[in-house]
């Protein structure tokens, strides 16, 4: 069991870090309730409400009058399409890297890495030339399709330093019981590197949510966008900010995916607790 | 978010309806929206869809999300529709954030696909070569209506190479919006920028600071640079010549640098296109230089602030009254568009009878051709808001003190892109926060200018 | 363990299979392939562009050799654009770094109450940037700013001794004393405006950087652990010669990623400064951006874009040297 002293320590690191790193949410949940007439009013307490506030408004007008959900909805099915992409290429390839290539493979590693470094800014012309030419513009298929091409090397680059972290002893010890490469694969080393691979999920999950300049470059039909373009077209109108819908649109797919996110750590923690944690 | 928020229906009805059924509501929606669109609650029935008869053509535009939101209800689902039956084309409009359509654009030039219309808030010479020649639609609209205000003339029309590189439906006049409640108890009124340095002062020691800003944001880029011509300091001359490097432009940047000491707080550096709206909004600002979406937003959300906003021309300066344009609403047709033919028809006829276009947006769309819309004065007059009239004045600013972006030359590639850079908010910033002396920041700032406009000249834009 | 998987009989079949190099490349192939065909064909004419003229989203121009190149450096705003990528970049890296690894450590012990405060920990990963970066916009907005409000109002209502912001003047602060009417600006005066972007960059990658952490952690096996504790390392000694050198491949991961998220990335800055005040915030994408892409110069945007990539090159490649000796070591 652990001290007192530790546990103290540990309250004095996380509830700072927690409080600082949770206050901007806490902070547009406030926003989000507040009426025009308080939120532009100087004098009144922001950590209270004023004339016309509480108010679920702001929310409602989200629902009813723009296509909140239905981007919301397109988000999610682009985000989970583009994992599953994303495992199916890296997995091989992270654990190929890791342990069977050899000074040919780490070439060919730093390679994929580098193309990570390519700046976007630009890049995003020519690939708006090229899902125009196979007939993809407006399509959530284009997004599906070129999304892979930043979440594919860092997932790569995830595994494989997972893979790395696993003893190859526990690896030939299979090989030595016979079993093939495939299967040492399938059944030692993948189960052992849940806690990676669940990364590499998250993490790619939200590279995708991240996305602003392809998802404007390729789509523009309303019922198509995604969270952040089709936000941003409704919400901020010429030089009027509607900041308290902007702020009911950021938390709602924040908090569900912040607890999804918190599960899969409890669950691969969970698995480990043998092991650093203690 | 206030009550009286025009709403506008997104969701489409489904339902099959006959061709009387969609006019007659069509119309209604019209009627609602033109005349009882001022913060009544206006409501569209929803966008029929035309399940019961296929439309021969295709016609796709891509604009802005207008500040009012019924105009959008009204272009959308009212206008474009009725002239689809009319043209037996569907027409399909699509929006994206105005911060964000220039990276759109430049996706669809790239692709070489994408809508037959792009629209963008302020002219894009850069793209001449990928845009059809405009000069049809311009004679189309002239022949019926006279002449096009010399504004968007000189923010469509490239001397050099001879081309309309943009058809600008509209343009918004950019006045000043005051406090006369304020100004009043000071006794003063914003006619001249020696008035308004005069009077700085005191209105800050009220806490009602002037809002001028120097930031890297449009309302920015335009105030400072009609303060500029004002002091009769010009970025180019007639033949597109960088003159930025004159006794003029250090009296402006030293004036600006006074009004900023004097009368305003740091808040002016950091502003983001909506804070001069918002900080009016709160009561703080006793001045801004904006469009009428701060009047048209306190109208909604806080009458009795609107009560006391007041409109008035761009203040004299030595030089006399030049103001600009606050947005210049740029329609291009692609070269390679799909549909050019009707695309030229369909910007030619919006403009002929702009009377519904000006009207849905509460007088924010100003017509390039004056004579598109009929007794502009007697329709201002009409608005129900007190004070009664205030927007009678915008008339004689869009007669008189509106000018384009590079006056008195044209608005060319070199200056949209010392514009995109924020380059003239950039200088005054240095100037008023002392990191920089007048002379100095003329003279410099001339040089990174020219090396802009030099690099266009070798390009033959310019 | 190659020796082990050839001291056994195979058919020939199978042998090819288990070949290494044959297994590699099928394992590698996909994604590579992948990505060739996505970022390689751009890529090249990106670079293909930052030679050329090409203006206004023509994806072509004439041959104009290195002018681009030397063009973008003779402007002063870009020179500014290359010093704060890298300043960007490189504090708050250091900031991740520093606060990631005092999180995840703190979080592997079983204390109550963990769960909720890695969720709190979690949540700015979870959102969208660009529209995080829009609720940091409004927390440092020029007027309505909680934290200026924080700072000029009375910390106990009635009690006008306790206004924060004079006990905040009796610090030596870079811009001044505050003073209700005109409170700090944090995106209006250059130097706060550049902690404002580090403070959101860090911020939005804290949580990034706990969870590869945790997941580092996690993933030692117990074994390891176990052998550790026969030896006799216990605390500071442990984590030195056990966690640490365990941790270091997947923590040069980490902060690779980091740099690259960081040194990239083009929406936090262009939402929440556009590059202001007085373009003293631009970084190199949102330059590129503003020139290529908005002014239509797209030869020079692409010129200006590309600067960046050498030197993320070497960066990377010295990294992964670093974390394959420690591999080795």
């Amino acid at each position: 069991m652990i001290t007192l002293r530790e546990k103290l320590t540990s309250y004095a690191v996380l509830g700072p870090f927690a409080i600082v790193l949770a206050f901007p949410f806490y902070w547009m949940l406030w926003t989000s309730f507040k009426s025009d007439i308080d939120l532009y009013n100087v004098n009144d307490v922001p950590f209270g409400f004023g004339k016309g506030s509480p108010t679920t408004r702001n929310y409602g007008f989200l629902f009813h009058h723009t296509e909140y959900l239905t981007w919301v909805r397109n988000t999610v099915l682009v985000g989970v399409v583009v994992v599953v992409i994303t495992l199916a290429l890296a997995l091989p390839a992270g654990y190929a890297l890791a342990r069977l290539a050899g000074r040919w493979g780490q070439s060919l590693g730093v390679g994929i890495f580098l193309t990570y470094l390519v700046p976007p800014t630009l890049l995003f012309l020519p690939m708006s030339w090229v899902i125009a030419h196979i007939g993809l513009q407006d399509r959530l298929l284009s997004l599906i399709l070129v999304f892979p091409s930043f979440t594919v090397p860092f997932a790569t680059w995830l595994l494989m330093g997972f893979f790395k972290t696993i003893p190859a002893e526990l690896e030939d010890a299979a090989l030595v019981d016979g079993a093939s490469r495939l299967q040492t694969l399938l059944r030692v080393v993948f189960p052992i590197s849940v806690p990676g691979i669940l990364t590499a999920v998250i993490f790619s999950f939200s590279l995708v949510l991240n996305d602003f300049v392809y998802a404007l470059a390729f789509i523009t039909t309303s019922h198509s966008k995604t969270i952040s373009t089709g936000v941003f077209t409704e919400l901020i109108r010429g030089d009027v900010f509607f900041w308290q819908g902007l702020m009911a649109a950021t938390l709602i797919p924040t908090i569900p995916l912040a607890l999804l996110y918190n599960v899969f750590l409890n669950r691969f923690i969970a698995g480990f607790t043998g092991g650093a944690f203690r | 978010m206030s009550d009286d928020r025009p709403r506008v229906d997104i969701t489409a009805v489904h339902d099959e309806v006959t061709r009387r059924e969609l006019l007659r509501r069509a119309a209604a929606g019209a009627v609602v929206l033109v005349y009882g669109g001022f913060g009544a609650k206006s409501a569209v029935a929803g966008a029929p869809k035309f399940r019961g008869k296929e439309l021969k053509g295709t016609l796709r535009i891509l604009q802005w999300s207008h500040f009012v939101p019924a105009y959008d209800g009204w272009f959308d689902n009212v206008y474009t529709k009725r002239w689809g039956q009319a043209n037996d084309t569907d027409v399909i409009v699509d929006h994206v954030n105005q911060a964000d359509l220039p990276g759109r654009v430049a996706a669809e030039a790239a692709a070489g696909k994408g809508h037959d219309i792009v629209a963008l808030l302020a002219p894009a010479p850069q793209y001449e070569d990928r845009v059809i020649d405009h000069k049809e639609i311009v004679q189309e609209v002239r022949r019926k209506r006279g002449k096009m205000i010399d504004v968007c003339y000189r923010s469509s029309y490239n001397p050099k190479t001879k081309k309309y590189h943009g058809f600008p439906d509209s343009y918004a006049p950019d006045p000043i919006n005051y406090r006369t409640d304020l100004w009043a108890q000071i006794h003063s009124k914003p006619t001249s920028w020696d008035r308004v340095l005069k009077a700085a002062p005191k209105l800050r020691a009220m806490g009602h600071p002037i809002g001028i800003g120097m930031s890297n944001e449009i309302d920015s880029n335009m105030a400072l640079m009609a303060l500029m011509m004002c002091f009769g300091s010009f970025i180019q001359n007639r033949s597109a010549r960088v003159t930025l490097n004159t006794k003029a432009t250090r009296e402006a940047l030293k004036f600006g640098r006074e009004l900023f000491r004097k009368g305003m707080s740091n808040e002016i550096f950091a502003w983001t296109a909506a804070s001069n709206n918002q900080a009016f909004l709160a009561g703080r600002l006793s001045l801004a230089l904006n469009a009428i979406s701060i009047p048209r937003s306190a109208e909604l959300s806080n009458p009795d602030l609107a009560k006391t906003i007041g409109l008035l021309p761009i203040p004299k300066g030595p030089h006399g009254r030049l103001g600009l344009e606050h947005v210049m609403h740029t329609y291009m047709i692609w070269k390679f568009a799909s549909n050019k033919k009707t695309a030229v028809k369909f910007l030619a006829e919006l403009e002929l009878k702009y009377r519904g276009a000006f009207e849905a947006s509460k007088f924010y769309n100003f017509a390039s051709f004056p004579r598109s819309v009929q007794n502009v004065p007697v329709r201002l007059a009409r608005d129900p808001h007190t004070p009664k009239g205030k927007y009678k004045i915008l008339n004689t600013i869009s007669d008189k003190y509106t000018k384009n972006v590079g006056y008195p030359g044209f608005t060319n590639a070199a200056v949209g892109e010392l514009f995109d850079k924020f380059l003239i908010p950039q200088m005054f910033a240095e100037v008023a926060q002392g990191k920089r002396s007048p002379d100095d920041a003329a003279r410099d700032y001339q040089r990174r200018i020219n090396a802009i406009f030099r690099k266009w000249r070798k390009l033959g834009k310019i | 363990m190659v020796a082990v998987a050839e001291a056994r009989p195979r058919g020939r079949g199978r042998e090819l299979i288990e070949g290494r190099a044959f297994l590699a490349s099928v394992l590698i192939g996909p994604a590579v392939v992948f990505i060739l065909a996505l970022v390689g064909g751009p890529l090249v004419l990106s670079i293909y562009l930052s030679l050329t003229n090409a203006t206004g989203g023509a994806l072509g121009g004439h041959w104009v050799g290195l002018h681009n190149f030397t063009d973008a450096w003779s402007d002063p705003n870009f020179r500014r654009s290359l010093r704060n990528t890298l300043l960007f970049t490189i504090v708050s890296q250091a900031i991740v770094l520093v606060c990631a690894g005092l999180i995840a450590h703190a979080l592997t012990r079983p204390v109550r109450g963990r769960w909720i405060l890695r969720l709190l920990i979690l949540l700015p990963w979870a959102a969208p940037v660009p529209l995080s970066t829009i609720g940091w916009l409004w927390i440092y907005d020029s007027l309505f700013s909680v934290v200026n409000w924080t700072l000029v109002h009375d910390l106990f209502p009635g009690h006008h001794a306790f206004y924060l912001y004079k006990v905040v003047n009796w610090l030596p602060l870079p811009f001044g004393d505050i003073q209700p009417f005109n409170p700090p600006q944090w995106l209006g005066n250059s130097t706060l405006a550049l902690a404002a972007v580090i403070s959101v960059h860090a911020w939005r990658l804290i949580p990034f950087a706990v969870v590869i952490f945790l997941a580092g952690l996690a993933s030692i096996p117990a074994e390891v652990e176990d052998a550790a504790k026969i030896d006799g390392a216990r605390g500071f000694r442990k984590f030195l010669h056990v966690t640490l050198p365990l941790q270091l491949p997947i923590a040069t991961v980490a902060l690779l990623f980091g740099i690259v998220f960081t040194a990239t990335d083009l929406t936090v800055v262009y939402i929440l400064t556009g590059g202001g005040p007085f373009n003293s915030t631009q970084m190199l994408t949102t330059w590129a951006y503003t020139t290529g892409i908005r002014s239509g110069s797209l030869g020079e945007g692409a010129a200006i874009s590309l600067y960046l990539l050498p030197l993320l090159v070497v960066v990377a490649v010295l990294m992964l040297r670093f974390a394959r000796r420690v591999e080795v070591s």
